[in-house]
């Protein structure tokens, strides 16, 4: 095989470890509380910038993703509890909500972070390079795609496992039901948002490691998780594992091979599958 | 038939209003007509997404997307090949017929929440596709240096000019939706907003009435974007960013959504907002954002639902003589 075939393929495969986590999160929440959270682009942005300040200062960059990760999730702990909840069932203004909140992160970060893009360093230690097929990888993306196998991991055994996560797909299929036989919906609700942004967090770090953080990204980035979701079927895990696997390739290979177009080309597929199957590849009906 | 001093009042101001606008040039900058200029194109926009969110129930991100594509369309048939005034604008409102049919017939099988998201991606496609396109569409730069044209002897350049001819533009508009939001058709709209099982029920063609909107939608987005590349002899991606999309949804949710009304004067308030704001800070997302939450915390019938609020409880005995919304019911939660 040709060896520039194999970079792109491995490329690809990275960039899935990073669209992966960022979906999973986004899918989560939508399968459970129905929301889009649009300012899942902005949770992306402020992780890897908090970790992008965390390893500027310390230089560890494990502590850096979690610190990325927990300070989301605390700020989508509050959002949830105190905004998200009053406006509860209404899907434009909770949609509205989620819009606003990305405005104001991403306006916020311009105050606090450069306006250049910024990329987080990774330590030596990490990143070995590594041999295969016959070319040289940097070994820190075998530890981004690691990272993401994990998360997918936790997550399917959290969902499928726990009492926890078999609340959260009865409350996926019959949140009335869930809550009158004395499950604490609302709580669950919290949970998952937290996850959520957690991963959304988490993402941001990992992102900002290998691609690049900058003003205006966070859109990009919110249009690319959307295309995850959208593609692989709003709520379903399995469903964000193989489409961030297709939407990787086709960004890698596209940058390659049709600079002009790469971004646009990312929507082919998902225009595709809406107009052959709306729902998404492994989605339910809604 | 005797016609009661309530109702002249009522008239008299309305039409003492419009005379007013009408005579804004002769007695106000030229500043502040450049700013009606603006209001009055976003206006087409936020009136074309408004209309959808308030009588259809469709929140479509797309709208400023068609909003550029008629731009674009002018830019390229109107100043890149020399096309003559009317037959360019009309290629560019059917170049965004074109792409609101592919967008719409494929966007409506969804429904609600996974509707918006899918407009949304849709948008985005646009604004890519303009962005990283450099052979036609020139990237970036877009295409720049269009001007309104001269009809009939009056230069359209002469900024009063201009700002005449959108206002009488708008003004049709409005009278033409209005008639639309009236006639069986709008309430057919009504009906798939309150509940589109319903309607399926009574044997509407749900999904054909949804298609239609959306391209009426996008028609009234289109004439918007082409008043603005006029205006501002420019056309760039920027126009179809995703920050602009949620600007015209604040517009319109700022002054509110289930009102004829509602988008208008949101776009007033939002365009002044916009004008006062970058005076003072340049954390202007910052403040716009907050102001979102605000709303949608505390007053989500927007501007119109406040003062119509206000007028029921009669606090204030004078507005039921100027003010006067025809009430249409509340959106339906969820």
């Amino acid at each position: 095989m040709d060896l520039k075939f194999v970079i792109l393929i491995l490329n690809g495969l990275t960039l899935a470890a990073i669209l992966f986590v960022l979906g999973s999160g986004l899918t989560l929440a939508f399968g459970l509380m129905r929301v889009v959270n649009l300012s899942h682009g902005a949770f992306y942005l402020l992780g890897g910038y908090i970790g992008y300040s965390v390893v500027k200062a310390t230089g560890n960059w494990p502590l850096a993703l979690i610190t990325g990760g927990l300070s989301i999730a605390l700020l989508g702990l509050i959002f949830e509890r105190f905004m998200l909840t009053r406006v509860r069932g209404g899907d434009l203004p909770e949609t509205l909500l989620t819009v606003a909140l990305a405005m104001i992160i991403a306006d916020q970060a311009l105050v606090y972070w450069p306006r250049n893009p910024v990329t987080l360093n990774v330590p030596d230690y990490l990143s070995p390079s590594i041999e295969l097929l016959g070319i040289t990888y940097p070994g820190f993306r075998f530890v981004m795609m690691i990272v993401s196998i994990i998360i997918a991991v936790s997550l399917y055994l959290l969902l499928y496992k726990t009492k926890l996560g078999a609340a959260v797909r009865a409350g996926v299929d019959d949140r009335e039901t869930v809550d009158a036989i004395g499950i604490n919906i609302t709580v669950i609700y919290t949970a998952v948002f937290v996850l959520s942004a957690l991963l959304g967090g988490i993402a941001g770090v990992l992102g900002g490691s290998y691609l690049q953080l900058s003003p205006g990204g966070d859109a990009i980035i919110l249009i690319y998780s959307l295309v995850v979701i959208i593609l692989g079927g709003m709520g379903s895990l399995g469903g964000a594992v193989v489409s961030s696997l297709i939407l990787g390739q086709i960004v890698s290979f596209g940058l390659a091979y049709f600079p002009q177009y790469s971004y646009f080309l990312i929507f082919i597929p998902m225009a595709l599958v809406l107009s052959i199957r709306p729902q998404g590849l492994f989605g339910r009906k809604l | 038939m005797r016609i009661s001093r309530g109702r002249f009042l009522r008239v008299f101001f309305r039409v003492a209003f419009y005379l007013l606008l009408i005579a804004l040039p002769l007695y106000a900058s030229q500043y502040t007509v450049t700013t009606f200029i603006r209001i009055i194109y976003f206006g087409f926009l936020s009136v074309s997404t408004g209309f959808l969110i308030g009588q259809a129930g469709m929140v479509s991100l797309t709208q400023a997307a068609f909003f550029g594509i008629a731009g674009y369309g002018l830019g390229l048939f109107g100043y890149e090949r020399g096309i003559p005034f009317p037959l360019a604008d009309i290629l560019a409102i059917l170049l965004v017929l074109i792409f609101a049919t592919v967008f719409g017939l494929i966007a409506n099988r969804a429904q609600k929440i996974v509707f918006l998201m899918i407009t949304l991606a849709f948008g985005q496609v646009v604004f890519a596709f303009a962005l990283q396109n450099t052979t036609l569409l020139h990237g970036w730069a877009g295409i720049r240096g269009i001007r309104p044209p001269t009809v009939l002897g009056i230069d359209f350049n002469e900024t009063a000019n201009f700002y005449w001819a959108s206002l009488a533009i708008f003004s049709l508009a409005l009278f033409i939706l209005w008639r639309i939001v009236k006639s069986p058709f709008g309430l057919m709209l009504n009906g798939i907003r309150e509940s589109s099982q319903r309607m399926v029920a009574l044997g509407y063609p749900v999904y054909w009435i949804r298609v239609v909107a959306f391209l009426i939608a996008a028609v009234y987005a289109g004439i918007g974007g082409l008043l603005a590349t006029y205006n501002t002899g420019v056309i760039t991606p920027t126009t179809m960013q995703l920050s602009r999309m949620i600007w015209v949804l604040l517009m319109v949710i700022l002054g509110g959504a289930s009102y004829f009304w509602g988008p208008v004067v949101g776009t007033v308030v939002a365009v002044w907002l916009d004008v006062l704001i970058s005076q003072v800070t340049e954390r202007y997302n910052t403040v716009i954002g907050i102001i979102f939450v605000l709303i949608v915390l505390f007053s989500p019938t927007g501007i119109l639902g406040y003062l119509d609020r206000i007028r029921k409880q009669n606090r204030i005995p004078i507005l039921r003589k100027f003010y006067d919304v025809e009430k249409e019911p509340e959106m339906e939660k969820s």
